[in-house]
């Protein structure tokens, strides 16, 4: 019930998240992230069809978050719908994780 | 199985939340529940039933699992029970710290702080040996 892939545009790194990140399905997402970039690059994750986010997936983001702030990248996610971005502010996260509306407006404000 | 009723009973098994989810997913549909309250239901659903089997039964003892949703005019009501140990999630989950490591956490405390400002109303009781979970969710949050 997930799908993910990554895809670089210049300097920015998007890993697209596509369907349900939950207590069965967060570690692909786990592991997947546990590849760090080269210097200089930036990790944007496309959730604009992530559907549904538990604790477990947030947990994953967080810890994604605090890889790349570990090796001097930042992290940015975009295009969350209005449930999961109720989610984001409830948990704090979104004091702590840029978000961006869309793809198009992550890319053009990170290069 | 009612319109506006949801009725399940599952063992402690991790492989159960995929067809409890769908289940929530087939009544929010029949129910039609708009997208915000149906979240909140399918999350809270999701983050009692995931603690309930991690932390409930240490011994590794089978148990059930009993969620029962309905649909009056203006919520919804979630009842979340197990036969778990004893254990009121609002009383011992504050607010999680983000700063601090992953593994200092408290047990499901981001999950429960989640259900719990999601909610309209949330109680616990515990009754004949299980941990009961009351919850309203406002269908126009």
């Amino acid at each position: 019930m997930i799908n993910i892939d990554r895809t670089v545009e210049g300097k920015v790194v998007v890993t697209t998240v596509k369907g349900r990140l939950d207590s069965s399905s967060s570690h692909k997402l786990d592991e997947f992230l546990a590849e760090v970039p080269g210097d200089g690059s930036v990790i944007l994750l496309d959730f604009a069809e992530l559907t549904y986010i538990s604790s477990a997936g947030l947990r994953v983001v967080l810890k994604a978050t605090k890889l790349a702030r570990s090796s001097g990248l930042t992290l940015a996610v975009c295009g969350l719908i209005p449930q999961v971005h109720e989610v984001f502010d409830v948990s704090g996260f979104s004091t702590m994780i840029p978000i961006h509306q869309s793809r198009e407006a992550a890319l053009a404000a990170l290069t | 199985m009612p319109r506006d009723e949801l009725d399940i009973r599952l063992k402690n098994d991790l492989g159960q939340l995929e067809p409890l989810i769908e289940e929530i997913e087939a009544f929010v549909e029949r129910a039609d529940i708009p997208p915000t309250p149906a979240y909140r239901l399918q999350l809270a659903v999701d983050e009692f039933f995931n603690n309930a089997v991690d932390y409930g039964y240490p011994d590794g003892r089978a148990g059930e699992i009993h969620v029962h949703v309905r649909r009056t005019a203006d919520g919804l009501e979630l009842t979340f029970s197990d036969d778990g140990d004893p254990f009121d999630p609002f009383s011992n989950a504050p607010a999680p710290d983000l700063t601090g490591s992953l593994e200092e956490r408290r047990i499901g405390g981001l999950g429960v702080h989640l259900v719990r400002t999601l909610s309209d109303h949330f109680a616990y009781r515990r009754e004949h040996g299980r941990n009961v979970m009351a919850l309203r969710f406002a269908l126009q949050p």
